[in-house]
């Protein structure tokens, strides 16, 4: 093995990735390259048995940093390391103390049983030979996929796909495992179910490091320990979420059901000087006979909340519900991604 | 730990790609169906018999067992073409990821999918040869088992070491697939699979000899319906000696190649 440089389970110093890409306009024209930015010197690092979660919109850059940490990419600068293995250099040694976990129904063969998956990839990771019933058998039954682990793959719900690629990514007992929206495209209560596998059994029980990248912010909000939020190729904060809450510019934000309200309502709303923000999100509902729309008001204090009202009142709008809250990891989301 | 790799996934392509009736069954049905439409196609202008020369040597061999040789090679050729495209088929089904992902070494894994190949090409070898040498009486002429085993062998090894460079390749390219479709019929036409080298016209042999194909079908036509000798076949067999430790040797260093250049130019796992 090579020798440990870093003390951390994985640390990324100022990585970047550039992907280009050349295309040629006319069958003989000029090729006409564009470089795009996926990952611009981002640095973060990762404790021993912590859930790192790692946030951002679409193209933030989470996917290629998983796949640089996994050795499925390399990066274009910077450098990272896995349990002090170079991830370009000693690519041999990673492979062996990592798995990945990607959303979608992928990484699987389908017309090969949920046990005769296991016991294919038991046989990649060189896992030893009088392990390999026992370590396949306890990992089904650890996920409740037991009964049905003789069964084609093609056979299984999208759910129980999902929870035989979390047994194929601890096949290999990886000392770090990476999770790439584990609960994509999931229902909700098999969502949670895999939360709490992952929270209780694989950190808590196992001790494992994880690193979780997702779009769902009340399932980073559960699960992290600390958070990171890419945005554009670079990591504009990280930290505990609680922390970052804190130092977060917005203060409390009110939520507002409201029906009549007009464009010139809401342009005055947020020239009130109490109003640091007010947007509009999606929401779909009515009252018996007038649409409501879902308003999201960023404010200093607690004490801007009569003045909305009242404001609100003079306008002849109709509050259905009104509530205060502090700073979630949505409106961080949001905020780092520009959104608000 | 390789002999492990290879095994498991030499079970694992068996077991998803070619172990359903519809795939076994296409398997025999395509080589046989190919195999007399070209031999009835040849019957009407009389030619009961074929002749085949190479170096100084002439020999005669009936017209079914040459047919039924060269389809039964070129089937072989087509199926580790196929076996070249494996790796596209994972990229495309998403598993590319999770096989790289792990330490399992690459040229195992290449080995292994010859094999499944290899394997899933034994059952169309058996029941064409049933099927030709019982209904179409083909005549066959073995004098030096010898030679005819190493002339199997070596046309084995040469192709499905062709196939493993290609499949190499497939991690570098989502194109890989069409060139392997771009060279299935210049192959078949330039090997002399549908007609004795010395009709092809001069120009061309030159490019014939790159192919180990004709080596092969020369070889394995001589051996097994012509009654050669290991002499007779020795200059086919040092080729198709040399084009194994070529395409090997090319697969081996194109597999080191291929996946550092996908990880570089983010090509792995594009669709």
């Amino acid at each position: 093995m090579g020798v440990r440089r870093s003390e951390f389970a994985v640390e990324v110093r100022e990585l970047s990735r550039d992907y280009i890409s050349t295309r040629r306009n006319h069958l003989i024209g000029k090729k006409t390259t564009t470089i795009v930015k996926a990952l611009d010197h981002i640095s973060f690092e990762i404790q021993e048995g912590e859930l790192f979660g790692l946030l951002g919109p679409n193209g933030a850059g989470k996917t290629t940093t998983v796949k640089i940490l996994c050795t499925l990419l390399e990066p274009t600068g910077g450098h990272a390391f896995v349990k002090g293995y170079d991830v370009v250099k000693e690519a041999k040694h990673v492979r062996k103390i990592v798995n990945m976990v990607a959303g979608g129904e992928r990484m699987l063969y389908y017309r090969l049983t949920g046990r005769e998956n296991l016991t294919y990839f038991a046989d990649l990771y060189d896992v030893p030979r009088k392990e390999v019933a026992s370590r396949v058998n306890r990992l089904l039954e650890l996920v409740g996929l037991s009964e049905r682990a003789d069964d084609e793959v093609e056979k299984y719900s999208k759910g129980m796909k999902q929870r035989l690629q979390i047994c194929r990514g601890l096949i290999n007992e990886p000392e770090v495992l990476f999770l790439d929206e584990p609960t994509l495209g999931l229902d909700v209560s098999i969502a949670k179910d895999i939360r709490k596998f992952i929270q209780e059994k694989i950190v808590k029980e196992q001790g494992k490091t994880v690193l979780l990248t997702t779009h769902y912010m009340y399932e980073a909000e559960e699960m992290c320990d600390r958070v990171g939020f890419l945005n554009n190729g670079e990591l504009v904060a990280v930290g505990h979420s609680e922390e970052l809450k804190r130092k977060m510019p917005l203060g409390f934000s009110i939520e507002l059901l409201v029906t009549r309200l007009s464009n010139e309502t809401l342009e005055g709303l947020k020239h009130l000087e109490c109003v640091k923000k007010a947007i509009t999100t999606d929401y779909e509902g009515e009252t018996e006979d007038e649409k409501i729309d879902r308003l999201v008001i960023n404010v200093e204090s607690d004490k801007a909340v009569p003045k909305v009202l009242d404001y609100m009142s003079n306008k002849h709008c109709r509050v259905v519900a009104v509530n205060l809250r502090g700073p979630t990891l949505e409106d961080l989301f949001m905020f780092y991604a520009g959104e608000t | 730990m390789f002999l492990r790799v290879v095994l498991a996934e030499a079970r694992k392509n068996l077991k998803q790609y070619f172990f359903t009736v519809r795939v076994l069954f296409w398997t025999l049905a395509l080589p046989l169906g190919n195999g007399l439409y070209l031999y009835f196609l040849y019957l009407p202008f009389g030619a009961e018999t074929v002749s085949l020369e190479f170096s100084a040597s002439s020999f005669t061999v009936d017209l079914a067992g040459f047919t039924l040789i060269g389809q039964l090679l070129y089937s072989f050729f087509t199926m580790m073409l196929l076996a070249g495209v494996a790796f596209d088929r994972e990229r495309w089904q998403g598993t590319l990821e999770s096989v790289l992902l792990s330490p399992a070494n690459r040229v195992a894994i290449l080995l292994g999918m010859a094999i499944a190949n290899t394997l899933n090409y034994l059952w169309l070898l058996v029941g064409v040869m049933i099927s030709w040498v019982l209904f179409l009486n083909v005549n066959i002429l073995i004098v030096d088992p010898l030679a005819l085993f190493a002339s199997i062998l070596l046309s084995y090894l040469s192709l499905a070491a062709l196939g493993m460079s290609l499949e190499a390749f497939c991690i570098h390219s989502r194109r890989a697939h069409m060139y392997a479709n771009m060279l299935q019929e210049p192959i078949m036409f330039l090997s002399g699979l549908i007609f004795p080298l010395q009709s092809m016209p001069e120009a061309l042999l030159p490019v014939s000899y790159l192919l180990p194909l004709t080596f092969g079908l020369i070889s394995v036509r001589l051996t097994l319906l012509g009654g050669a000798s290991i002499f007779d076949v020795a200059i086919p067999l040092t080729v198709l000696a040399f084009m194994v430790l070529i395409f090997f040797g090319l697969a081996i260093w194109l597999m080191g190649y291929a996946e550092r250049s996908a990880k570089a130019k983010a090509t792995l796992t594009q669709f």
